[in-house]
């Protein structure tokens, strides 16, 4: 019986301080930016119609801080819906297209059609079916988020090693073990490839949404800025709609290293 | 195309019934016939390696008998003394395949006790069962590491476990060690020799290592090239346990003498078939 040879595997640990040297390192970058704004505003003289301080901008945010917690919120519950229901729907729909050749072949390109409407002209029809309610944002989130899912999604399912599905059926799998077990965490890497950019995208889609009408989001703030040309709340609006934005994009791709601790190996 | 027969005048000590046969076995993938009428038995409890020129059809054997896929009709096939379908065999054989093919996202505990999943096992007492095992097969301390984590001779170990946690009476390898380097390899031949004759299975063993043919096998069955039968039955009676100095004893010189002939002129032909085929 040969003995184990020792071999030292590197433990995953350690990893908390080099988080925080680069949570530290982002904040200071983020301060370099507002330290520059404020400074090249101020130096160069820079009307506010252009470019209003940066102080100014969050001075507006929080004088009524209310109505942009109400924004952020109301939009942020539309990006998630949308995204959640079109990130499951995406993957269902590559599976069942893994599954079923004939109705990928009928309804992919119906798939594309429906990718090249532009989504403004969607949003009237949807705003019509589902009235100003948040459930008619989340339909537009929805349709910007499967489609690039379920690309991603089947090219995943569909590169696993053949050798590894002979294996789980020489082991007497199921199509529904083997889908389980094998396919879908072998998916799941490409299908964050997809999420990532859905993550912005579904963003995109609720605050457009917002513009066929309604009376709270990001997307409604923006909008009222505009019609009074109030360009402290557009930048107020915008600096909002950044910080939901990346924020939902950090989420997901903290999601990601989570769940595909095991990086791009095969 | 010749069929030799051992040419020990004495009856093969063969087990009564075979556990697995196979008879007049033809496979044709398109217009390239892999296999033709090959004909082989494993008796319960033997260590059968099989040796072959590259591009014999091994492989092609090993899914057929694995359940992947299915002979031309015609053969026969027949398991545990019962005609059968290859497609019958699924869930019956344990098979490792060339590469270890662990998951990356389970640690070693879990990749060992995957077919035991898939098997309805319940998943907390199929763990204890791995953990149980884990010392006999050098990886006591790695249960919760990731495959990336581990060296090559240990991955394959971790899908030897996986194999041999699937208990079934028939267990084929397709060159498990081929990716490791030689010092490796001569531990983990004798390892395993080491599990199996505590174990007691039946052991079919591809590779394409003369040495490692002898040393493991009771048996050595050298293909044909392609299209692949069987060129050559060599029963190898060298005592157990085997040590590993056995490779420099006459006696193996001269098996290994035998088949490697055998495997040459096999060799040969297949070459002189390319080379005709590129011209």
């Amino acid at each position: 019986m040969s003995a184990a040879p020792a071999l030292s595997a590197s433990p995953p640990a350690a990893g908390s301080g080099r988080l925080a040297r680069r949570i530290g390192g982002r904040v200071a970058g983020l301060l370099v930016v507002a330290l520059a704004w404020e400074g090249l505003v101020l130096l160069l003289g820079i009307r506010p119609f252009y470019l209003p301080r940066l102080s100014a901008v969050l001075a507006a945010i929080l004088a009524t801080p209310g109505a942009y917690a109400a924004g952020f919120l109301r939009t942020f519950a539309e990006t998630l819906v949308g995204f959640v229901t079109g990130g499951a729907f995406g993957v269902a729909v590559a599976v069942a297209f893994l599954r079923l050749r004939s109705l990928r072949e009928m309804v992919f390109p119906l798939f594309v059609v429906s990718q090249t409407i532009p989504v403004i002209a969607f949003g009237a029809l949807v705003v019509l079916w589902f009235g100003n309610t948040l459930i008619a944002k989340a339909v537009i989130a929805f349709y910007l988020t499967f489609f690039p899912v379920t690309v991603n999604a089947l090219i995943g399912l569909e590169s696993v090693d053949p050798r590894q599905i002979a294996l789980m059926r020489s082991f007497g799998a199921s199509p529904r073990q083997i889908l389980l077990r094998l396919q879908l965490p072998s998916a799941l890497p490409q299908t964050f490839v997809a999420l990532r950019l859905a993550a912005s995208l579904s963003l995109v889609g609720a605050i457009v949404g917002e513009w066929f009408g309604d009376t709270t989001g990001l997307g409604v703030l923006l909008l009222q800025a505009m019609y009074t040309e109030n360009v402290v709340a557009i930048w107020a609006a915008l600096l909002v709609s950044a910080l939901l934005g990346t924020g939902f994009y950090a989420a997901v791709a903290f999601l990601e290293r989570r769940l595909v601790f095991w990086g791009a190996e095969q | 195309m010749l069929r030799h027969q051992d040419d020990a005048p004495a009856p093969a000590p063969e087990p009564a019934a075979p556990l697995i046969e196979l008879r007049g076995i033809d496979k044709t993938f398109g217009t390239v016939k892999a296999l033709s009428g090959l004909s082989a038995r494993v008796g319960r409890g033997e260590f059968v390696t099989v040796v072959g020129p590259s591009g014999c059809g091994k492989s092609t054997l090993f899914n057929i008998v694995a359940g992947l896929e299915e002979p031309d009709p015609g053969g026969a096939l027949r398991f545990e003394g019962r005609s059968c379908h290859a497609a019958d065999l699924l869930g019956r054989v344990s098979f490792m395949p060339q590469r270890d093919l662990l998951l990356p996202w389970r640690n070693v505990i879990d990749n060992a006790i995957l077919a035991l999943e898939i098997e309805g096992r319940p998943r907390k007492e199929a763990r204890a069962e791995a953990m149980r095992m884990l010392p006999e097969f050098g990886l006591a301390g790695f249960e919760a590491q990731y495959p990336h984590q581990l060296s090559g001779g240990m991955r394959q170990r971790v899908a030897l476990m996986r194999t041999f946690l699937f208990e079934r009476d028939l267990m084929l390898l397709d060159e498990p060690f081929g990716a490791l380097d030689a010092l490796t390899r001569a531990l983990m031949q004798r390892w395993l020799l080491d599990v199996w004759q505590r174990h007691r299975r039946t052991i079919l063993f591809i590779t394409h290592d003369v040495d490692e043919a002898i040393f493991l096998g009771d048996r050595v069955l050298v293909m044909t090239a392609r299209p692949g039968a069987l060129k050559l039955e060599q029963r190898i009676d060298l005592p157990r346990p085997r040590r590993p100095d056995l490779v420099t004893a006459p006696e193996f010189i001269r098996l290994k003498r035998t088949l490697l002939e055998a495997i040459e002129e096999e060799s040969l032909k297949s070459f002189q078939v390319a080379q005709e085929n590129a011209r």
